[in-house]
């Protein structure tokens, strides 16, 4: 059994995969080909985000929504320690100082009452609210936009594993000033190396990334008017994702489906699931569950591995106990949400794919061992 | 006649069926991300090239970063570069938070004039990046070495455009504490995609750029550094563990190919052809004659069905990012005056001797 399934997807569109391939090959455009243009395109008509920008990947993503906002030294962004460590590094990378508040042990995402102190403390000066839609779920945006407001910030949606989620009518990509996703071949929608996308409404937004993406040039190549980076989408690889967007409001009704199965065959065992409060719908980058202890967490784990089925603990250390982001200066028991989670949490295997034999051999499992 | 300034099309339909199978082997194991067919290239570049360490990254702007970043090169330091160059070059600089300072270039060699470097020596000064530009090594390099040296900075090589191009028989890249190549489409060895790498005989350096390179990671979900992310495709690695096989022979053609350009030009007197340093093999990623009327003969050769580009149209420190640092035109004499001058050929190795005739042709006609 596979963690995520990429082949039984391959399988499923190789033909015209290879297609679309040789196209980019004959063509010979491997930077900035015309299935970049056409691409956006299909993630603004999925999104309904009125700017879709294709970039290398999704911590770069951040980086240049940063970037965008004109957030460097001397800057706060409000984040969440219970993400991958890409959320807070690309704060760190341009200069800035990431600001943590704990999330909710319900939805594991960020818990926006706890941002108003966090501002009130904080000695340097916050310029944006990065909440982080967590396994494929959208954060609180409206509250979280209305408490940027008060405050005059900028929101940037970390929606690395969230493309495709929705509350009600709208879908990710329209939830913050300016959002951001990834492509890693695990997401939900995912190319076949590094790729990411910035995502925003405003036409002055959209302009200064597409600048900042090809090192910050104006009107041509050779005129640069600001400092940048090289962030680009690989032609090669929108040209896959042309492919793979074609098939995946389906899979992302299979991923429902799957993580449907998860719940009803697990109501009857001490296991809770991440809620998802109406209206909310998940992609389910990932299927997570909470144990009641660390030792049974620990424990199922290693009875699912002697059973050849892989798990995953995202994430077992919060961002602000990483090595690297010890002089934040935070401590053991700052984050005691994250801290749980992260003891408690295990991810099961979750692809569109996933057979409902596969979801009970690991049933069995868990129920044999809990 | 049709001459374009560069064909990749050509190049990729001499081994189609090499990059196909290749491309075709890393889809049928998803290995995209990093994975084993980046390791095969790392390894086989670093033989081939006789250097201890090679690190697949996103691309070679990327890889001048990751360099400045594993040497600790932040805010309130000072690098040294030349004035001509892509803008990667200096844009990483600024990125990683240090100042940089501009340096004129030679007037034959066109890479950053080594005399005038320790002008700009001062107690924040911590590291050189010199560029071997459009293929050719850096002029007096052994002596750029001794003055970093004598002030103890560190060496960051910019081969971008020069890899197996040597300095008194050996590699570039080879010399300086760190270096870094872009496998951009469009260079002597290029993917089809972004890519870029990283190469160090230094082990810790290279293993920190690694980690960097990867997030910060040491091992999965242990963050070291604050990093970021930049790798090499698996499917941009196993191509150019193809194209490597062919390198050193389309580094004979471009080289003869310049041979070629060289003769039929050399006697027209309103134009330089590039000057050969003795010490050095050129690799001729780009042909880059200076030439009068400059604007005129490029219109001319557009006209005739010709190709060409600037390399680089304004010297970096004019640009409007740098504006702040109020440089100006007698700060970079030769390079401010070289770059109303010059004017890269069509050049790649499949262009065919026939191709090479009639663009010296028009030239001449041109200057008659």
């Amino acid at each position: 059994m596979d963690f995520i399934d990429l082949k039984a997807q391959q399988k499923k569109i190789r033909a015209s995969l290879d297609i679309r391939i040789k196209k980019v090959l004959d063509n010979g455009f491997y930077v900035g080909g015309e299935e970049v243009g056409l691409f956006e395109k299909e993630l603004s008509l999925f999104s309904g985000a009125k700017h879709s920008i294709g970039c290398s990947n999704g911590t770069d993503a951040l980086m240049l929504a940063l970037m965008a906002l004109d957030i460097g030294p001397g800057d706060g962004v409000i984040t969440v320690p219970f993400t991958y460590i890409a959320t807070l590094e690309s704060i760190a990378a341009v200069g800035a100082t990431p600001v943590l508040v704990d999330v909710y042990d319900s939805t594991f995402n960020m818990n926006p009452d706890a941002i108003d102190r966090a501002i009130d403390e904080s000695e340097i000066n916050i310029k944006a609210i990065m909440p982080v839609d967590l396994f494929g779920l959208p954060a609180r945006y409206r509250v979280i936009n209305n408490i940027a407001k008060k405050y005059n910030l900028k929101v940037i949606g970390d929606a690395a594993q969230s493309f495709g989620a929705s509350k009600g009518q709208k879908k990710v990509g329209t939830f913050s000033d300016i959002t951001t996703t990834s492509f890693f071949p695990a997401k939900p929608l995912g190319c076949y190396g590094d790729g990411g996308a910035v995502f925003t409404d405003s036409d002055n937004y959209a302009k200064i990334l597409r600048s900042l993406a090809v090192h910050g040039k104006g009107s041509d190549k050779y005129d640069n008017v600001r400092v940048g980076m090289n962030s680009r989408l690989d032609t090669l690889q929108a040209a896959i994702l042309l492919e793979k967007i074609s098939i995946f409001k389906d899979e992302i009704i299979m991923r429902k489906k799957v993580a449907d199965l998860y719940r009803e065959k697990m109501k009857h065992l001490p296991i809770k699931f991440q809620t998802i409060p109406k209206d909310y719908q998940s992609v389910y980058a990932q299927f997570s569950v909470i144990f009641n202890d660390e030792r049974t967490r620990n424990n199922i784990q290693n009875k699912l591995k002697e059973n050849n089925i892989p798990s995953v603990v995202y994430y077992p250390i919060s961002g602000h106990l990483q090595s690297g982001y010890q002089y934040l200066n935070y401590k053991k028991g700052d984050f005691p949400v994250s801290e749980d989670l992260g003891s408690r949490i295990l991810s099961l295997p979750m692809h569109p794919y996933l057979e409902e034999e596969d979801i009970d051999k690991v049933l069995r499992v868990i129920n044999n061992n809990i | 006649m049709n001459i374009p300034f560069a064909d990749i099309k050509k190049q990729y339909h001499s081994i189609k069926m090499e990059i196909d199978s290749a491309i075709t082997e890393v889809l049928n194991d998803t290995a995209f991300i990093r994975g084993k067919y980046v390791t095969r290239f790392e390894d086989n570049f670093s033989t081939m090239y006789g250097i201890n360490n090679c690190i697949g990254v996103g691309n070679g702007t990327d890889a001048i970063y990751l360099a400045l970043k594993a040497l600790d090169i932040g805010p309130g330091d000072e690098v040294i570069t030349v004035c001509n160059s892509w803008i990667s070059t200096s844009e990483v600089i600024s990125q990683s938070g240090a100042s940089v300072k501009f340096v004129d270039i030679d007037s034959e060699n066109y890479n950053i004039d080594v005399n005038k470097i320790e002008a700009e020596i001062n107690e924040n000064t911590k590291a050189i990046i010199p560029v071997h530009l459009y293929g050719q090594p850096v002029k007096d390099f052994e002596k750029l070495i001794a003055i970093a040296k004598k002030h103890s900075l560190y060496v960051i090589e910019d081969c971008a455009q020069a890899i197996f191009a040597k300095y008194k028989n050996q590699y570039v890249g080879t010399f300086g504490d760190i270096s870094t190549i872009s496998f951009y489409p469009g260079k002597n060895l290029g993917a089809f995609g972004d890519a870029g790498a990283v190469i160090s005989n230094n082990d810790d350096l290279a293993q920190k750029v690694r980690m960097l390179a990867n997030h910060g990671q040491s091992v999965k979900h242990i963050h070291t550094y604050e990093g970021i992310n930049s790798r090499m495709d698996g499917i941009q690695g196993n191509i150019l563990n193809v194209k490597l096989n062919h390198i050193l022979d389309w580094t004979s053609r471009r080289q003869e190919i310049a041979e070629r350009y060289h003769s039929l030009l050399k006697n027209i007197d309103d134009l330089d052809i590039p000057k050969i340093d003795s010490n050095a093999s050129h690799v001729f990623h780009l042909y880059v004659i200076l030439a009068n009327d400059r604007d005129k003969l490029k219109d001319y050769l557009a006209e005739s069905g010709i190709g060409t580009a600037l390399h680089y149209p304004t010297i970096l420190p004019l640009l409007d990012c740098y504006k702040d640092l109020n440089y100006s035109e007698s700060n970079f004499p030769v390079g401010f005056n070289n770059s109303k001058k010059i004017l890269s050929l069509p050049m790649f190795p499949e262009l065919s001797n026939d191709e090479i005739e009639y663009v010296c042709n028009k030239i001449r006609d041109f200057y008659s």
